[in-house]
């Protein structure tokens, strides 16, 4: 029994890294309805932020949001800017467009660092905590929380307040939003913004946990489209529910199975779902379509 | 695929362009590329870059097959990459068969699989399709390393070098750039003779519109998989080839994302995807590009050659969206005004 919920301690945690990591993705894939292969880069520049503003400033790598946060929103807005916004409808142009990015962001941090893995410490790296029989790590039950907060917040986010609606008009539909005087380019710049702000607030939580190489965003990018398919395409719920089913199916597949074949599992539940229920388990049906359509 | 109307009717027009018009083109292109490989006879270090960029041309070709004239934009092609190479390590190394002779086995497998794990996926679109097959490249990795008595799981598999024809191992690097000469060839007239067959065409009518294919009698799901069949198969070979040429090969190596899965899917778009010799063209261009950067700036900048890559890749989709072939096609209808 012990043993079992030591497992699913590790899930849950794992779920909460991976829900973290989801969030912006979830939300660029459902409002602008671009599929980012950079995500993950963008979670790995937060964490080299993170290990940059401790290097140079002494700061602890959770006060490094204050600075890192700000710095992915304007490289986001950038991004979006420059090179996703002259690709509208062309999705398979954006595809090629972001997988470029994630080439030139993981080999330029490769080429100044040269390959030399870094590492963070935390003043609240070493603490654990014990419920019952289960040992956790401080640092893990800080994501899972900012996960939980981050998730509660961006949804109340989008539901109450105007840019949130905004947001929201614009993904239900781009003419009409503009007819009710919506900027919809600000928009999607700002939502694309907010979701590399997203990215780097995981990669600061986060640069605790790993050593960190300019490779551990494709870590984090292929689980991360896992939990966004699995969850529903633009919910913000169905991203944090996906990535606990994420987590959980990795820990019990490399406990019960064989660590080898734990993401041999994953993508197979993946590619299910994919398969039996594309708008996933919280997506409204027929999401995944409707970014495909030319919306004029 | 069954409607006698058509068909027949077909040949009549005179617009539609047959395998007949295109051979002349295709062979004058294989002549020209073997020339390249008679200019530089005596430069083993260019024979080399040939070799490589010749198989990469294939691969590409194979690729543009059901990514460009079917538009199924597959990130996963890696996958048939390494089925290819497995089964001729296996045949050559365990039955002490010819790799010549792996090369029918190593086609139908990879045929076979690309239509098995292709039939599920082939009901997602665009984004969602490439997204899938980059996951099936994620299964399969973790499933070779898991199974090592076929792959060497992490060590990988190493070809001892014995010399021969029949082993397909040569000394000089002349007969490798031939070898892959012949691969592109073959390749070149696959996609020629399926570019200009019902399959071409049904694949491009289910690429621009795959519910007005649907509409007029196209059997959308049959026509996908057999393109994808036949790219996977030629791919396979590819990896066949790729293999007693490197002779070391271990799983991350063959099923890698960025070295080969989409690298040749952007040799394609930066030749000109869905054009017949685009592909070529791209990986003329890229592959000495890249052998270069890694000579010149690999120790001093390590990734310089893939930041260049993902530069490339960036200003292709913004700016030249149908490739160098498309940039020239219209360079050429401006110079010559549109062609009869």
């Amino acid at each position: 029994m012990a043993e079992f919920l030591n497992i699913l301690a590790i899930g849950l945690l794992l779920g909460g890294i991976y829900a973290l990591v989801s969030v912006g993705l979830n939300l660029i894939f459902g409002v602008i309805r671009v599929v980012n292969f950079a995500q993950g880069e963008f979670v790995m520049l937060g964490m080299y932020g993170a290990f940059a503003a401790q290097t140079a400033l002494r700061l602890d790598p959770y006060l490094a949001p204050v600075l890192v946060v700000p710095a992915l929103f304007l490289l986001g807005c950038a991004v979006y800017w420059v090179l996703l916004r002259p690709l509208q409808g062309e999705p398979m142009m954006q595809v090629f467009a972001t997988f470029g990015l994630l080439m030139v962001l993981e080999n330029s941090v490769l080429a100044v660092t040269r390959g030399v893995s870094f590492s963070v410490g935390s003043v609240l790296s070493d603490t654990t905590i014990a419920i019952g029989p289960v040992q956790m790590p401080l640092a893990r039950i800080i994501v899972l929380a900012a996960a939980t907060v981050v998730a509660a917040g961006l949804g109340w986010w989008l539901r109450a307040t105007m840019p949130g609606k905004a947001i929201r008009a614009v993904a239900q539909d781009r003419k009409a939003a503009r007819l009710m005087g919506i900027p919809v380019e600000r928009m999607y710049m700002v939502t694309f913004g907010v979701g590399a702000a997203l990215a780097g607030l995981a990669g600061c939580l986060l640069s605790p946990l790993y050593s960190m190489s300019p490779q551990i965003g494709m870590n984090f990018i292929m689980p991360a489209f896992a939990v966004v398919v699995l969850g529903g395409l633009g919910s913000v719920r169905g991203a944090y529910v996906g990535g606990f089913i994420v987590g959980l199916t990795e820990a019990l597949a490399g406990f019960y199975l064989d660590p080898a074949l734990k993401h041999a599992v994953l993508f197979m539940v993946f590619i299910a779902v994919l398969i039996i229920r594309p708008s996933g388990l919280f997506g409204v049906a027929g999401a995944e379509e409707v970014g495909l359509r030319e919306q004029s | 695929m069954s409607n006698p109307d058509t068909r027949s009717a077909a040949p009549a027009r005179t617009g539609v362009r047959t395998l007949r018009h295109e051979l002349p083109v295709t062979l004058g292109v294989i002549a020209a590329a073997g020339a390249l490989i008679a200019v530089f006879s005596g430069d083993s270090f260019t024979l080399n870059i040939l070799a490589t960029a010749f198989l990469f041309a294939g691969l590409a070709t194979a690729w543009n097959i059901i990514g460009g004239l079917g538009g199924q934009f597959s990130l996963g092609h890696s996958v048939f990459f390494a089925i290819g190479a497995f089964t001729v390590a296996n045949i050559y190394l365990k039955l002490q068969i010819s790799p010549w002779l792996a090369i029918v086995p190593a086609a139908v497998f990879s045929a076979l699989l690309g239509a098995l794990i292709s039939w599920p996926v082939f009901r997602l679109r665009g984004p969602f399709f490439a997204i899938a097959t980059m996951a099936m490249t994620e299964v399969l990795l973790s499933l070779s390393l898991y199974f090592d008595t076929f792959t060497g799981g992490s060590r990988g598999i190493s070809i001892p070098f014995r010399l021969g024809v029949q082993n397909m191992i040569f000394r000089d690097r002349m007969s490798y750039a031939l070898l892959m000469l012949g691969f592109l060839a073959i390749c070149l007239l696959v996609m020629a003779a399926v570019t200009r067959s019902r399959l071409g065409y049904a694949l491009q009518a289910v690429r621009d519109n795959e519910d007005a294919a649907l509409a007029a009698g196209i059997d959308v799901l049959r026509t996908k998989l057999t393109g994808m069949a036949i790219s996977a198969a030629l791919t396979g070979v590819g990896g066949v080839l790729y293999m007693m040429y490197v002779r070391v090969a271990d799983p991350p190596t063959l099923f890698s994302l960025f070295d080969i899965g989409v690298k040749i899917a952007l040799i394609a778009l930066i030749g000109g995807i869905g054009t017949v010799y685009g592909p070529l063209l791209g990986a003329l261009l890229i592959v000495p590009l890249e052998n270069y950067l890694r000579a010149e700036l690999g120790g001093s900048v390590p990734g310089a050659n893939l930041i260049v890559l993902g530069v490339v890749l960036m200003l292709t989709a913004l700016f030249l969206r149908h490739g160098v072939m498309g940039a020239l096609r219209a360079g050429a209808l401006r110079l010559f005004g549109a062609r009869a």
